[in-house]
């Protein structure tokens, strides 16, 4: 299985919000806060367990109207450091 | 221009069914009854307006309180993520579904030890089954379950044990506090503190186990902090991230700075969070760097341990405006060496520890 086939979930206990004083994303999870960019925002938001890593780099080449393999290896990237910290998880 | 809180520790009440002989709560509780629900709400919501994004409820045994649903369901509703800081005891199938509804987040659920008779003997109550029931029901409400141990003399030699003991709880996230000396805390500590080969011995544990759970389970290890020779960022500064509500309404920069002699809180009664957090005199007083002595005045570390703790200073110097004395550049530092060269090296030998109660 290939790693753009994977579909990853927040992780139980991880919510992803909108901060009122900045208007930024942040994951929210036990005892912690992580500030998102917003081509993170855009992929976590995306991270329901039904969508593969593959479809949602498909849909943000077309939402940003550049070509697919310029993001493949940036959303894997950006996924790999979330998995690392336990706040997405991939379902088999 | 000061900075904006993250987090707001919520301490619903001092009242605990657990008697811990390292409980950081004062020894001497400050006057005043415990805040009504409509003050609790208004705080939660006046906390959220200046950028509170977590709010932790404890205590105390926040369960005590029967408005806690309401609570966490008023965070929740300012969009803050929710977690109950907690013994457990009280937390059955129905109150956890309450709480689930209510929006909590996460549970997390101390332990004393690994199995029930020394877990009992440390707490002075007989929970130990409790908490195992209480975090199996947690787990399958879909409530996430973070597990905390505070380390001291009387567990340490069962590191590994309490380790295994937490992975089997189902838990992916387990912080293992060594103790910190403040309220009951401090009073206990000369019972409290292993031995510095204790200590050794537990740090090489706790990094081989962290390796060996890696990936399933997340070890967080809570340095002991006299043994250390820099002092720990304590509340990642005064002022700059936390804030913590008492359970008679006092806001403070973090949940012991009550024991600091000298010192005004102000109140949620009397006052918004928003006025407390930038104006008053108790959260600026430690803030930034130019309140620091001598050596932290001048030092390259001085925005990345603040200085260390306050309430540490004041305990070990009377002065609240000192280098934490864990600080080997502190000219106070004698005062942690020699109360560690005075720890007995025998376990017989040891003072007999007073369970924490209310009324001291």
């Amino acid at each position: 299985m290939s790693a753009l086939d994977g579909r990853p979930s927040l992780a139980p206990g991880v919510r992803l919000q909108r901060d009122a004083i900045s208007g930024e994303p942040v994951l929210l999870y036990p005892e912690g806060i992580m500030a998102l960019n917003s081509t993170a925002h855009d992929i976590v938001a995306r991270c329901d367990g039904a969508t593969t890593v593959g479809a949602i780099a498909s849909a943000l080449a077309a939402e940003y109207e550049i070509a697919r393999e310029e993001l493949d290896a940036d959303i894997l990237e950006c996924l790999e450091v979330l998995r690392q910290r336990r706040l997405i998880l991939f379902a088999a | 221009m000061n900075h904006r809180p993250y987090a707001l520790l919520a301490e619903l009440t001092y009242r605990c069914p657990l008697h811990c002989p390292y409980c950081s709560n004062p020894t001497r509780l400050p006057a005043g009854g415990e805040l009504a629900t409509e003050d609790w709400r208004r705080a939660i919501r006046e906390a959220a307006e200046i950028g509170v994004l977590q709010a932790g409820f404890s205590g105390g045994e926040p369960l005590l309180r029967t408005d806690l649903a309401d609570l966490v369901a008023e965070a929740r509703g300012c969009g803050m993520y929710t977690n109950l800081i907690t013994s457990a005891v009280g937390l059955d199938e129905s109150r956890a579904a309450e709480l689930r509804d209510a929006g909590l987040d996460s549970a997390q659920i101390s332990f004393q030890a690994d199995e029930a008779a020394l877990a009992d003997g440390i707490a002075g109550a007989r929970t130990h089954r409790r908490k195992l029931e209480a975090a199996r029901i947690v787990r399958e409400r879909g409530i996430a379950l973070s597990v905390n141990v505070v380390l001291h003399r009387a567990n340490l030699s069962r590191l590994r044990e309490i380790i295994a003991f937490a992975a089997s709880l189902g838990t992916t996230h387990l912080e293992l506090a060594n103790t910190q000396y403040y309220g009951w805390g401090f009073l206990n500590r000369a019972h409290l503190t292993p031995t510095r080969a204790q200590v050794d011995e537990a740090r090489r544990i706790a990094a081989e186990e962290k390796q060996r759970h890696a990936g399933r389970m997340d070890i967080f290890y809570v340095l002991p902090d006299y043994y250390e020779q820099r002092p720990k960022p304590c509340m990642q500064g005064w002022g700059r991230r936390y804030l913590t509500v008492n359970p008679v309404g006092e806001v403070l920069p973090c949940p012991t700075a009550s024991s600091i002699p000298g010192m005004r809180f102000e109140s949620v009664r009397e006052h918004s969070v928003a006025w407390i957090w930038n104006e008053s005199e108790s959260f600026n007083r430690f803030r930034g760097t130019a309140w620091m002595p001598e050596p932290c005045q001048s030092c390259p570390q001085r925005e990345i341990d603040f200085g260390g703790c306050r309430c540490q200073a004041a305990l070990l110097t009377g002065n609240a405006a000192a280098t934490d004395p864990v600080c080997s550049l502190s000219p106070d530092r004698k005062a942690v060496d020699e109360f560690l060269a005075g720890i007995a090296s025998d376990d017989r030998k040891l003072p007999p520890w007073r369970l924490r109660t209310l009324s001291a």
